[in-house]
């Protein structure tokens, strides 16, 4: 209805503004366009003449002419550079024009709006925990711009104070409700940030894989949680992450099958699931659980140990055995998987799928495929055959490298009989390409490869470096089974993961030299990496990924067994309990407590009177009031009313008369024992 | 002492009086309501001359902002829930709680805030009222964030006054523009604060049971004597007190350089200092001001001219009596005879009901020249 405020910003409020103004907008420069980036400069630069009084406002024509063509350009551009970022633009022009144009104090409430929103967008993509802690102070410089509307303080590091305190006084019940709110499914779709994407791609040709190993980012992160309660996963031998199955090969790379694109495609819509083993008969298989944490890829491939399923509503299990998330990993995901390593996959081939992991594409390669031939016909059995094509790595001169030569046209041939040096997509290649030629179905798979365990955290990290390309041959009556050829060239690198068989320094750190992960030689700067690491992965779990489960084991442990009477009652007592504690803080019990003990003495012994009928008028002088004191109890009680009018003149002596030191002391003395013989005396009567 | 501002509210009409229109939403409960709520509040909050804001009296409603703010909230909310992110939904958490924390300051604010009317000073109608309150905070000094601050005070229907940082006692002026003649009650006084966020409003009325007279608004004109008991003289001059040498007025302190004739020797002998005598003469016969002899258009107008000539006849030190009708107020002179002839002349068939909470019409429409 109506304001009770001058409309006047004040000064304090404009040079919060300047600030928070940087603050909010510097960590969305990877979002924002070089031109927004351009007028909100100029309209930082504006506003600090204005500030500085060097300038005057704009006209507001300009800054309608302004408004309306950026929010056209965005328009026209929205295709270009999605639709999230075209939002996230706008609402930073809308944000940085409303600031230039600010007359009112209603503008400076809405720029504060604006400001906590884009402050969400911020923690879109920015997860970590040192970027929530940086935007947690932004939201406290945004306060207090709030605060200096409303608080009239010259003193601007006042303001910002008053801010924090209530942010902090804040925290303790949002992280309450942070426990306890109910988490929904998306409600409707959103645009996504378009960013490029990272991590494995859905092609492999030669060369691809080499480019990831080069990186020595962090791909996912995985805890186990064993029935014994230890973290300890699979060996890194059986650390297989399936991500793609790739079937179509056309001479130079592999591809996923038009089909199983398709459904990916349409799984937002379908949402595909498999039946998970423990509803089938064989229940009695062995089953690994863990929770994968996986930094943004920009893609929607999730990782997983062998046949995996998970009940996360947004990821959805592909007839592949393979998990799909519905959306892209924009932003740190966390899934929980339980895999079955044990039960076989796909029991029958369908013919399609047969047709599809047996094609060849013609007049590639013919020595390969001649050995290949060759092998079918030394060993009919099929199994016998892929051990034979394994053995053959091994047995030949074969070298793992990650800068392999180049490779010409017929590139398995080339590989395989001229080169003989490659890393794990040719090696791969060469045994799908021979066990295909042999007539036997088998595919690529690429993932990644092992895992560094952290025994401070308990959990596995997955770098780029890990990925890896294996194979799956289909036999009869077994299903798919790994193959996994790298292996017989390289057995160090599997079975003890890829800094045993690499100098890191030649490998993937050589394109990072920043990386922590160099530390790694010297043991004490790893300790203290894995610290680091250990609170990162802490804060993706239980911060980032904190779901229904999580609130769930939560409210176990605070409550033993969970039910809405017990939340309820923990609800309430804990908001009592916060709402007190900054009630105390806010000075709302300390009215008593800071007060003169000289006066708090004296206002017992004036109540203790007024008991007795002799009430001190408001603003009744301490002589005044001794007077009528004694007048009304001069024949009742003298001793009470002489004592009084001592009492009322070591009151006034010590509160009004300049006293020395010694003097001070002396009518102390004296007013405490009147104090307390006036106070037995009123007791008694 | 504590800075304070009166400010216009720009955003309501005001009307020519000074008094502020009922916004749009508020005329539109009914009046039958407004007395039950007046009824209610005023059982609550008795009128009383000094009160201490409790839990009893204090209102807590989320402002303007503070909806859109909770807009904001609920937006982020959805926001974070479909990018499936926990820290946009730990965001809005956080702004949902910080306004939790901002009721608890808000109340705190006005809690144990202790108001006491002042005397106010004289006042004409038709012009602005000034109402002194005493305000006295009740919490520590040492704390700047917990002391008092933003508080706001108005009565219905007028303009605010904004005390903005409180001290341990401060002094508001509120005012109350244009106020009929006659005995004012301004009302309950609204106290109202935004403080810290602007999220919530806390406010509470505050009846500090005023009862102040307004004197009539003083119209110049020729100054209409009546010898009205002994009908011989009509001069202006009659009953004026001039110094003189006839008549001994009284004593005073001395002044160097008077001539020594005056002392009063006898005084010095007793040891009571050097005092002189002094003497003064009246200038003719006390004279009356009669509502009948006063020429005008209505009562308004003639009252207002005995007003003006209350205070001209006061400021000439002229003795004078007022006649109202059976309402005679003897021959005198000085401050005390000042105010009792205004008080008579404020109170001479004066509009009953002044209190623009029960009946805000009265403040609202306009009270110059309403035929009685």
């Amino acid at each position: 209805m109506t304001d009770n405020f001058d409309a006047i910003i004040s000064r304090n409020t404009l040079f919060w503004l300047l600030i928070t103004n940087v603050a909010i907008l510097s960590p969305l420069h990877q979002q924002a366009t070089l031109w927004s980036i351009g007028i909100c400069a100029i309209c930082f630069v504006w506003r600090l003449g204005i500030f500085l009084g060097k300038v005057a406002a704009p006209p507001k024509l300009l800054v309608t002419t302004l408004a309306i063509g950026a929010a056209t350009t965005l328009a026209l551009v929205s295709s270009q550079i999605g639709l999230l970022n075209a939002l996230v633009n706008l609402l930073i022009l809308g944000y940085a024009l409303k600031y230039i144009e600010m007359r009112e104090l209603r503008d400076v409430k809405a720029i504060v709006l604006v400001g906590y929103f884009l402050i969400g967008l911020t923690l879109l993509d920015q997860q970590s925990m040192l970027n929530t802690l940086h935007l947690l102070a932004v939201a406290v410089l945004n306060t207090g711009v709030l605060i200096s509307v409303y608080q009239d303080k010259s003193n601007k590091v006042a303001n910002l104070s008053f801010s924090l305190k209530i942010i902090l006084q804040s925290l303790p019940l949002a992280i309450l409700l942070f426990v306890v709110f109910p988490r929904l499914g998306p409600l409707w779709l959103v645009p996504n940030m378009k960013t490029a994407k990272t991590g494995l791609s859905d092609e492999v040709s030669f060369g691809d894989i080499s480019k990831l190993t080069r990186s020595a980012e962090l791909a996912f992160r995985v805890g186990f949680d064993n029935p014994d309660g230890s973290t300890l996963g699979p060996a890194n031998q059986d650390l297989y992450w399936r991500t793609l199955v790739m079937e179509n090969y056309d001479g130079k790379t592999w591809r996923q099958d038009p089909s199983i694109q398709q459904i990916q495609r349409q799984a937002y819509f379908n949402k595909p699931k498999r039946q998970a083993p423990n509803n089938v008969a064989n229940a009695s298989s062995k089953k690994i659980d863990y929770v994968v944490i996986s930094e943004p890829s920009h893609q929607k491939w999730l990782y997983g140990l062998d046949e995996a399923f998970s009940s996360n509503d947004q990821v959805v299990e592909l007839a592949d055995y393979r998990l799909y998330s519905l959306r892209p990993v924009d932003q740190r995901m966390s899934y929980r998987v339980t895999s079955y390593p044990e039960t076989i996959m796909d029991l029958k081939l369908d013919s399609h799928t047969q047709q599809l992991n047996l094609a060849l594409p013609a007049n590639s390669n013919p020595k390969t495929r001649k050995l290949g031939l060759q092998f079918a016909k030394d060993y009919p059995d099929p199994q016998a055959r892929i051990n034979a094509m394994m053995n053959y790595f091994a047995e030949q001169a074969y070298y793992y490298t990650l800068s392999p030569p180049r490779v010409g046209e017929q590139q398995i041939d080339d590989f395989l009989f001229e080169n003989r040096a490659g890393f794990c997509a040719h090696y791969a290649s060469a045994l799908v390409f021979m066990a295909r030629a042999s007539g036997i179905p088998t595919r690529m798979v690429t993932g990644y490869q092992g895992g560094d365990y952290n025994a401070k955290a308990g959990y596995y990290s997955v770098y780029q470096y890990m990925a890896h390309a294996w194979t799956e041959v289909w036999f009869e009556g077994q299903g798919w089974q790994r193959f996994d050829p790298t292996a017989m060239i390289a057995p160090q690198r599997v079975l003890d993961g890829f800094d045993a068989t690499f100098d890191s320094q030649s490998s993937y750190l050589q394109d990072s030299p920043f990386s922590t992960l160099h530390m790694k030689q010297y043991p004490w700067l790893n300790e203290l990496r894995q610290q680091f690491a250990s609170v990162d992965y802490y804060w993706s779990v239980w911060v980032l990924g904190f779901d229904e489960q999580r609130k769930q084991q939560v409210l176990a442990k605070l409550l033993g067994d969970v039910s809405s009477t017990k939340i309820a009652l923990l609800m309430i007592v804990s908001f009592i309990i916060i709402a007190l504690v900054i009630a105390y803080y806010a000075g709302l019990f300390n009215v008593d407590r800071h007060q003169d003990p000289l006066n708090k003495r004296y206002q017992l012994i004036c109540k203790r009177l007024a008991k007795k009928g002799i009430a001190r008028q408001q603003g009744q002088a301490p002589f005044d009031y001794a007077a009528a004191v004694s007048a009304h109890l001069s024949t009742l009680s003298p001793q009470v009313a002489a004592d009084f009018t001592a009492l009322s003149n070591a009151y006034v002596a010590l509160k009004y008369q300049p006293l020395s030191e010694s003097q001070t002391q002396q009518q102390q003395q004296h007013f405490k024992r009147l104090y307390r013989r006036l106070r037995l005396r009123l007791l008694r009567n | 002492m504590a800075k304070s501002t009166t400010a216009n509210k720009h955003s309501s009409a005001i009307y020519a009086n000074g008094a502020i229109k009922p916004s749009r939403l508020r005329r539109l409960i009914p009046a039958s309501l407004t007395q039950r709520w007046s009824r209610w509040i005023s059982k609550r909050l008795p009128p009383q001359k000094q009160i201490t804001l409790s839990h009893k009296g204090i209102f807590i409603l989320p402002s303007g902002f503070g909806l859109v703010w909770i807009g904001l909230i609920v937006l982020l909310y959805l926001f974070g829930t479909n990018y499936q992110n926990n820290l946009v939904i730990g965001l809005s958490l956080l702004l949902a709680s910080v306004f939790h924390t901002c009721i608890i300051y808000s109340y705190k604010n006005l809690a144990g805030l202790t108001f006491n009317a002042v005397t106010p000073p004289q006042g004409y109608a038709e012009d602005s009222m000034p109402f002194p309150i005493m305000l006295t905070g009740h919490t520590r000094q040492n704390n700047p964030d917990t002391t008092h601050q933003q508080i706001c005070l108005q009565f219905s229907y007028q303009r605010h006054v904004r005390v903005k940082q409180m001290h341990e006692q401060t002094i508001a002026i509120v005012p109350f523009e244009q106020p009929k003649r006659g005995k004012l009650n301004p009302g309950r006084i609204k106290v109202s604060s935004y403080f810290p966020l602007g999220l919530c409003r806390a406010w509470s009325y505050v009846d500090l049971d005023i009862h102040h007279v307004i004197f009539a608004k003083p119209e110049m004109c020729d100054i209409e004597l009546a010898s009205h008991i002994s009908d011989n003289d009509n001069h202006n001059e009659h009953g004026k007190l001039r110094p003189g040498v006839d008549d001994y007025k009284g004593l005073r302190s001395y002044i160097p350089g008077e001539s020594l004739k005056q002392v009063a020797w006898k005084k010095w002998a007793q040891g009571k200092g050097m005092l002189s005598k002094e003497f003064a003469e009246p200038e003719g016969l006390p004279v009356w001001l009669t509502l009948a002899n006063t020429s005008g258009n209505d009562i308004e107008h003639k009252l207002s001219k005995l007003a003006w000539q209350v205070d001209k006849l006061s400021q000439s030190q002229q003795i004078f009596g007022l006649i109202l009708d059976e309402h005679i107020i003897n021959q005198q002179t000085g401050e005390a005879h000042r105010v009792a002839c205004h008080t008579a002349i404020a109170t001479y068939h004066a509009p009953t009901n002044m209190n623009p909470d029960v009946n805000p019409s009265n403040v609202a429409k306009s009270s110059v020249g309403e035929p009685s």
